[in-house]
């Protein structure tokens, strides 16, 4: 009888280390496991579809270029492998013309899904209440720039604030999270 | 930047994604270059990253795994040395020192470390610093677009001075004089002479105080106040 317990974070990790070793069937297990996670995060920065796959793709190109810099101590598997799969989308967004294409109407309706709740992990739990200590434009402003990749400027047009004030409140907002996350640790 | 909070408000917004092109390539570079700073960033990272992981799956398209094999493991050898940047870049970090012995002897300490020599990159950074908290310049060599720039982060230039840009090593036999540095410094990288990425690997960047306008002989006269070393980013 097998009593140990199926632990995600560790098959993760475990992977990543065989990937830093060159192992192509454990860069494929790895893919199976959280492409469409990653895909959720890169499709919510890139509305078009074509480009949140270009944005997969060279996040996976770099965790099979970057794996053995995975530090376990550092940060839990899954939240190192979104913070890839970000960046690249980010860096997509910001190299592409897309915020010319799109209007700031179209993006009213978000089409990225927050699971419910109750699947909420106790970090999620922990975040949700303390962005619920800023005033809600403010944490509008926090998750449309973490979900959709919107600039200052964007948020400027949509909040009918100056830049700089976007800036200060932006900044504002992330020390008061900084001190409630921290805080409840 | 001037006070920590102000650097911890930069990690954050990096993360959070919402600097602008400029002040993002300013984290970027501060990341290699600066342990402290990316320790922020990771921190901001896993503060954040709970939002990421707690998006619904999106189902992806059954092709697309076949195209990310190819991309990632078709075009890498199995073998590939996974180069550090951080390790390197503290390595490289621990020798920039302000003054022109120490800066030849930097140079010197490279070419002694082949291993330490950068690949073919087309991006350079350099974070001068004095002794002392944080970075006065960020300076970026971008061979693709053919630029170099400077940005002051903390500098001050005196009344009545100028802060000079020179370059040393890659195979100089002297310093070689960059320009004064402007609020907006950007010039070709073909001032450099000859662009290579190994070259520049082995470059080090310097900011003397000159007289204002720029030193008057060709070869800095005043003191050399902030140094540092060309590093590769990826």
């Amino acid at each position: 009888m097998n009593a140990i317990a199926h632990d995600p974070d560790l098959e993760l990790s475990d992977l990543l280390t065989q990937i830093a070793g060159g192992d192509r069937h454990a860069f494929g297990r790895l893919y199976d496991l959280t492409a469409s996670r990653l895909f959720a995060v890169t499709r919510c920065m890139l509305r078009r579809p074509e480009m949140a796959e270009e944005a997969l793709q060279e996040a996976f190109v770099r965790i099979w270029q970057k794996a053995g810099a995975y530090d376990p101590g550092q940060a839990r598997p899954m939240g190192w492998l979104a913070t890839i799969a970000r960046n690249q989308a980010i860096d997509l967004r910001r190299r592409s013309a897309e915020r010319e294409v799109e209007s700031l109407d179209d993006d009213d309706g978000q089409t990225y899904g927050i699971m419910p709740e109750a699947h909420f992990s106790f970090e999620m739990k922990r975040l949700r209440d303390c962005l619920a200590v800023l005033p809600e434009d403010r944490q509008d402003m926090v998750l449309l720039a973490y979900y959709q990749g919107w600039s200052r400027e964007e948020l400027a047009a949509r909040f009918s604030r100056p830049v700089t004030t976007i800036k200060t409140l932006l900044r504002r907002s992330l020390a008061i999270l900084r001190e409630c996350i921290d805080g409840k640790l | 930047m001037a006070s920590s909070e102000d650097r911890d408000g930069l990690a954050a917004e990096y993360v959070l994604g919402t600097l602008d092109d400029a002040e993002r390539r300013d984290a970027e570079a501060l990341i290699v270059a600066d342990a402290t700073f990316r320790a922020g960033v990771e921190a901001w990272e896993k503060r954040l990253s709970p939002l990421a992981l707690a998006l619904e799956p999106v189902a992806v398209p059954e092709q697309l795994r076949a195209r990310v094999m190819t991309a990632a493991v078709g075009e890498v050898l199995p073998n590939a040395t996974v180069i550090d940047f951080p390790a390197r870049a503290r390595r490289w970090r621990s020798v920039a020192i302000a003054g022109w012995a120490v800066a030849a002897a930097a140079t010197g300490f490279v070419l002694l470390n082949p291993a330490a020599l950068p690949p073919s990159q087309g991006r350079f950074v350099a974070v001068l610093e004095a002794e002392g908290p944080g970075p006065a310049f960020i300076a970026s060599v971008d061979i693709d677009r053919g630029t170099i720039s400077v940005r002051p982060v903390s500098a001050t230039v005196p009344e009545g001075k100028s802060h000079e840009l020179w370059a040393l090593g890659g195979g100089r036999d002297k310093p070689q004089s960059l320009g004064v540095i402007a609020a907006d410094f950007r010039i070709p990288s073909s001032r450099l002479g000859k662009i290579d990425s190994v070259a520049l690997g082995d470059t080090v960047f310097a900011v003397s105080l000159e007289p204002e306008g720029g030193s008057p002989t060709g070869q800095p006269t005043g003191p050399v106040l902030f140094t540092g070393k060309l590093v590769a980013t990826e």
